[in-house]
């Protein structure tokens, strides 16, 4: 998983954190793909889950305050894409530490998120820089 | 086929193939539903539709190209087989493309939602032909073929 610079929104803060999101995914997805037994992956998975559970939260509540911020019309649409991804997590961790043995439970949530990161930041979140461009741009004309 | 529908899933998949996938040139064929015959080496999606629509999507995917879909996600990774953790992978792409389209739709006051991805173990039925407003179409992409099994009805 590659973080590009075409992902890139020109918000420092959201751009580090959508960085280091593409990091532990990466990390993430490396380990659950790794051909070892499950055991030896544990200790890795485990932290994942804490951090993305925490991480995630903290990091759409910035996001969120910052399209407070410019007035981001689509905010309430925006918000429920996280709500539902939250969520998400959250019941996945809630099963994982039910059935931590449960394999098939963890590469289901690596492909997911795999797929649901990339286009969260390449096409969602892009819509914040477009409408900050477009803002940008009524200004100077 | 209403021409919005099958536009609409037309303009979302080649969105996300481009954004997701960086993949530009994909070039549209119709086939022929009563023909059409799904190989053994596929991944069928279904995505349910309810609302001003009703049915559903269908997304073939052949396992070679889904794999590649998944090598280019990943940054490189190999993967030799579609496991648990490439059909979710796909089945989100799935989920995506249909969500992507309804959004379009709904600009133009067709409200509707989609269901969580399912996967079809036997594929697609071939020539069912029970909806009324049935398509499917195959997109040539640089790594391989995909199809769209379109089957939509507008509720009156």
């Amino acid at each position: 998983m590659i973080w590009k610079e075409k992902y890139k929104l020109g918000v420092p803060l959201i751009d580090k954190q959508h960085e280091e999101l593409f990091r532990r995914v990466n990390d993430f997805v490396e380990t659950v793909r790794k051909p070892v037994p499950w055991i030896e992956k544990s200790k890795t998975i485990n932290e994942t889950m804490d951090f993305m559970k925490d991480y995630v939260v903290s990091h759409f509540h910035d996001e969120e305050m910052y399209q407070k911020e410019i007035g981001y019309p689509a905010r309430k649409e925006h918000r429920k894409i996280h709500n539902d991804m939250v969520s998400y997590v959250v019941n996945i961790a809630r099963q994982y530490e039910e059935d931590p043995g449960n394999e098939q439970l963890i590469q289901q949530f690596g492909g997911k998120l795999l797929a649901w990161l990339i286009n969260h930041v390449a096409s969602e979140d892009q819509k914040i820089a477009d409408f900050v461009r477009s803002k940008e741009a009524a200004k100077h004309e | 086929m209403n021409d919005a529908f099958y536009q609409s899933f037309l303009e979302a998949t080649r969105n996300v193939f481009h954004l997701m996938l960086d993949l530009d040139q994909l070039t549209e064929k119709h086939v022929q539903p009563d023909t059409a015959e799904s190989s053994a080496e596929t991944i069928c999606i279904a995505i349910g539709v309810t609302g001003s629509l009703q049915g559903k999507i269908t997304y073939i995917f052949p396992n070679d190209t889904t794999l590649k879909m998944v090598k280019i996600m990943s940054g490189g990774m190999e993967f030799s087989a579609v496991d648990d953790f490439v059909t979710s992978a796909i089945g989100e792409i799935a989920n995506i493309i249909s969500g992507k389209a309804l959004i379009e739709l709904s600009e133009r006051k067709i409200a509707c939602d989609i269901l969580p991805p399912e996967v079809l173990p036997n594929g697609v039925p071939k020539g069912t032909g029970h909806c009324k407003e049935q398509n499917r179409v195959a997109l040539h992409t640089d790594i391989g073929d995909i199809e769209l099994d379109i089957q939509l009805e507008a509720q009156k």
